[in-house]
């Protein structure tokens, strides 16, 4: 038996010299998102010839990388959401990009660039998909309570409590809930969903000096305000999902899914799973709402593809990423085969518009708010760090409906600058 | 145990033991050793020299001695999350294994209906604990429609936020835990029961000893060795608790009020990607347990003595 295995073994070292084997890349993905990327391989691999070996999971995904890591194991090609480039780059497994090199790269938006730089100003990803978050209600319940769509903080609130005490879905029970919120503090999910608010409400985690450093900016009026609206809508209007406080993104998805509640923030994604259930005809997509200042903000971001430190393969990597951003590539990302979902939601190619390459008006909406109030999260060196600060800081604060939180922002403040000193940007 | 040991060794006394017979055993087990050896020792081992690193994961890793084991010994954290641990095992092991008593006791006998009732108690403890912890989110759902809500709501308690409340959570987590290891803990004591010699109650009878006196002078001294076994068994159990809490709270709410040793390790670990700190973590956990095992061994056997 033994012997059988080292002849397995020495026969597939063999093989291995011989060719090269697929394109291995990991995206954080759901299977029907991994759909979208198995056509675009499809494509690539027609052209190129060279074949794409996938694997895709959404969560734990950075565990799984800092595992392979440690094993000597990664991938070539990582594409995964643009709040992990400072987490990838202090790892060291991702290498950087000369964005001259890139075939097509000129061709990208230069605020799509931006979410794939660091403050430093080196480039160590292609972004390869936009978005900004937009507001889904349950429009058949709106409708039944003849309530117009929230375009203030204070209306939301008022929608969010009517869908809680109000029985919009008629079934005689008081089994629903206003607002989604995932609040629980894994991956950051609190700072991460509170940000649009936080933004509307004129705030920032961090301020920017023009030297490049920065200084928490948690204990500023802004902040201190959103925090209050969230926990008027947790304890006083008890009208976000039943467990919101250690929910993840997951469970909020599946509270908006099943019915339990019917107003979330979220991003553009979530557009064609809410489109199967509830149904696209009880959803509505609308704008986020304007801050209680009337600024209209909403949280940007997008994907980014990451070439390994360790890859054998550059030449083909650069390749498929090539692929990944020229209108083709583009354009099969927003257009999933049948049971998949799209992998680009906004396009990163000035050459596309998104509702024609979605062939769905609604994404004109998402393109506008990117374009116009699209905000994204802070430049830091390592913003997966300072937004578990945040994270953590901010579940605390809402957990405790007793709790005092100006005094508890400036807490936290102290915890981000230090945060910021540990990354060396603390402004002095 | 030595009544079946003795006869082969007699034999071995008469004839010289073959080298099969030697090696016998050892091929036996050669499989699962073998399978043990790369997916429990050798990452064990892995693990313990991690601990004297600074992991990096694009270049070398960084030998730094000690100094992951010193944080392990002063980080505030760990050193509060060691106390919820420790408090979670206290409450844990000595509730389960009380209920377990009880239960035993009137579940022990051979009629059939209690071998159906036995079987059917003891389905918590083969179900998985994740699906444990999906089963009790849905119990104690944090509004008034809750199952257990709903419930004390029939005593005229308002409804409570358990698991969302920070406050609640780890007590909340006792009692699913609770929950799932009673069954074990009785398995346990009822195997220990039929040992017990139903001779000696009846000359306690006899002796004019009532129901209290009986349970305190035979039964517990004839439980000793199951109650070593659940005690022990307990307290492993518990200092390693993570699935539980992790699929439940998550450590959380209010980052941490839920927060035990290997959630904390896990984090520090995965999310925070310092591999090295969380491996002296975890080799620290792991002599404390086995230390901890083994003189409470050590200590039963002396006290049986």
């Amino acid at each position: 038996m033994l012997a059988a295995l080292w002849w397995l073994c020495s026969a597939a070292a063999a093989a291995t010299t011989a060719d090269p084997g697929p394109l291995r890349v990991w995206t954080r993905s759901s299977n029907d998102g991994r759909k979208t990327y198995d056509a675009m391989a499809a494509a690539f691999t027609a052209r190129t010839g060279v074949r794409i070996e996938y694997f895709n999971a959404t969560t734990d995904f950075e565990q799984r990388l800092a595992r392979a890591a440690v094993g000597r194991d990664l991938p070539d090609v990582i594409i995964n959401d643009g709040g992990s480039l400072g987490q990838f780059v202090s790892m060291g497994i991702v290498s950087p990009i000369a964005r001259g090199d890139i075939v097509g790269g000129n061709d990208l938006h230069e605020r799509a660039w931006r979410t794939a730089t660091l403050p430093d100003g080196r480039v160590f990803a292609v972004p390869t998909s936009a978005q900004a978050h937009v507001l889904y209600i349950r429009k058949d319940w709106r409708t039944r309570l003849g309530l117009p769509v929230p375009q203030t903080w204070e209306a939301l609130a008022e929608l969010a409590r009517a869908f809680t005490e109000r029985d919009p879905d008629g079934n005689g029970r008081a089994d629903t809930y206003g607002f989604v919120f995932p609040g629980s503090t894994a991956r950051g999910y609190t700072a991460w969903f509170i940000s649009s608010f936080l933004y509307q409400a004129g705030g920032d985690f961090v301020r920017q000096g023009s030297d490049g450093r920065s200084r928490g900016a948690l204990n500023e009026p802004a902040a201190v305000q959103t925090l209050a609206f969230f926990k008027r809508l947790l304890c006083e209007d008890k009208s976000v999902q039943a467990g919101a406080i250690n929910a993840t993104t997951q469970e909020a998805n599946r509270a908006f899914i099943s019915g339990q509640a019917g107003i979330y923030l979220s991003g553009p994604y979530h557009i064609a799973l809410f489109d199967k259930e509830p149904g696209s005809a009880k959803v509505e997509v609308v704008a986020a709402p304007a801050g209680p200042g009337g600024a209209r903000a909403t949280l940007a971001g997008g994907e980014l593809a990451f070439i390994t430190r360790t890859t054998q393969r550059w030449a083909d990597a650069k390749r498929f990423i090539e692929f990944l951003i020229s209108p083709e590539g583009q354009t099969l990302g927003t257009r999933p085969p049948k049971g998949g979902l799209p992998v680009v939601r906004l396009p990163v190619n000035r050459q596309l518009d998104a509702a024609m390459a979605h062939r769905d008006p609604r994404w004109a909406l998402v393109a506008d708010e990117y374009v116009q109030h699209g905000k994204p999260l802070p430049l830091v060196p390592n913003w997966a760090r300072l937004q578990q600060v945040a994270a953590d800081g901010f579940n605390t604060t809402l957990a405790h409906c007793g709790s005092n939180i100006a005094a508890e922002m400036q807490k936290l403040n102290l915890k981000i600058d230090a945060e910021l000193d540990k990354q060396r940007v603390l402004a002095r | 145990m030595s009544a079946t040991t003795d006869a082969p060794d007699d034999q071995a006394a008469t004839k010289p033991r073959r080298i099969g017979d030697v090696l016998s055993p050892w091929l036996f087990l050669a499989p699962a050793l073998l399978v043990f050896l790369y997916f429990k020792f050798i990452p064990m081992a892995r693990g313990m020299q991690m601990s004297f690193y600074k992991v990096s994961f694009g270049d070398a890793d960084e030998w730094v001695g000690w100094d992951n084991f010193a944080r392990v010994f002063t980080e505030e954290a760990l050193r509060n999350a060691a106390g919820r641990t420790l408090l979670y095992v206290l409450v844990t092991v000595t509730l389960s294994a009380a209920i377990a008593l009880v239960l035993a006791q009137a579940l022990q006998g051979t009629a059939r209906h209690m071998r159906i009732l036995r079987t059917a108690m003891f389905l918590p403890a083969v179900t998985s604990a994740a699906v444990v912890a999906e089963i009790w989110r849905i119990l104690y759902a944090p509004t008034p429609a809750g199952v257990i809500n709903t419930l004390i709501g029939w005593l005229g308690a308002a409804p409570q936020g358990f698991f969302s409340d920070p406050d609640q959570a780890l007590a909340a987590l006792m009692g699913m835990h609770v929950w799932k290891h009673v069954p074990y803990d009785t398995v346990i004591f009822v195997a220990g029961l039929a040992g017990v010699n139903r001779e000696l109650y009846d000359a306690a009878a006899v002796d004019g000893a009532n129901a209290w006196h009986r349970f305190v002078h035979v039964t517990l001294p004839g439980l000793a060795p199951a109650i070593t076994v659940v005690l022990t068994l307990g307290c492993i159990r518990g200092f390693r608790v993570f699935t539980e809490v992790y699929t439940t709270t998550g450590g959380g709410p209010a980052a941490g009020s839920t927060e035990v040793v290997m959630t904390h390790i896990y984090k520090q670990g995965f999310q925070e990607l310092d591999f090295g700190y969380a491996a002296a973590a975890s080799t620290v956990l792991f002599l404390f347990t086995a230390l901890a095992t083994a003189g409470f061994l050590a200590w039963r056997r002396r006290g049986v003595r």
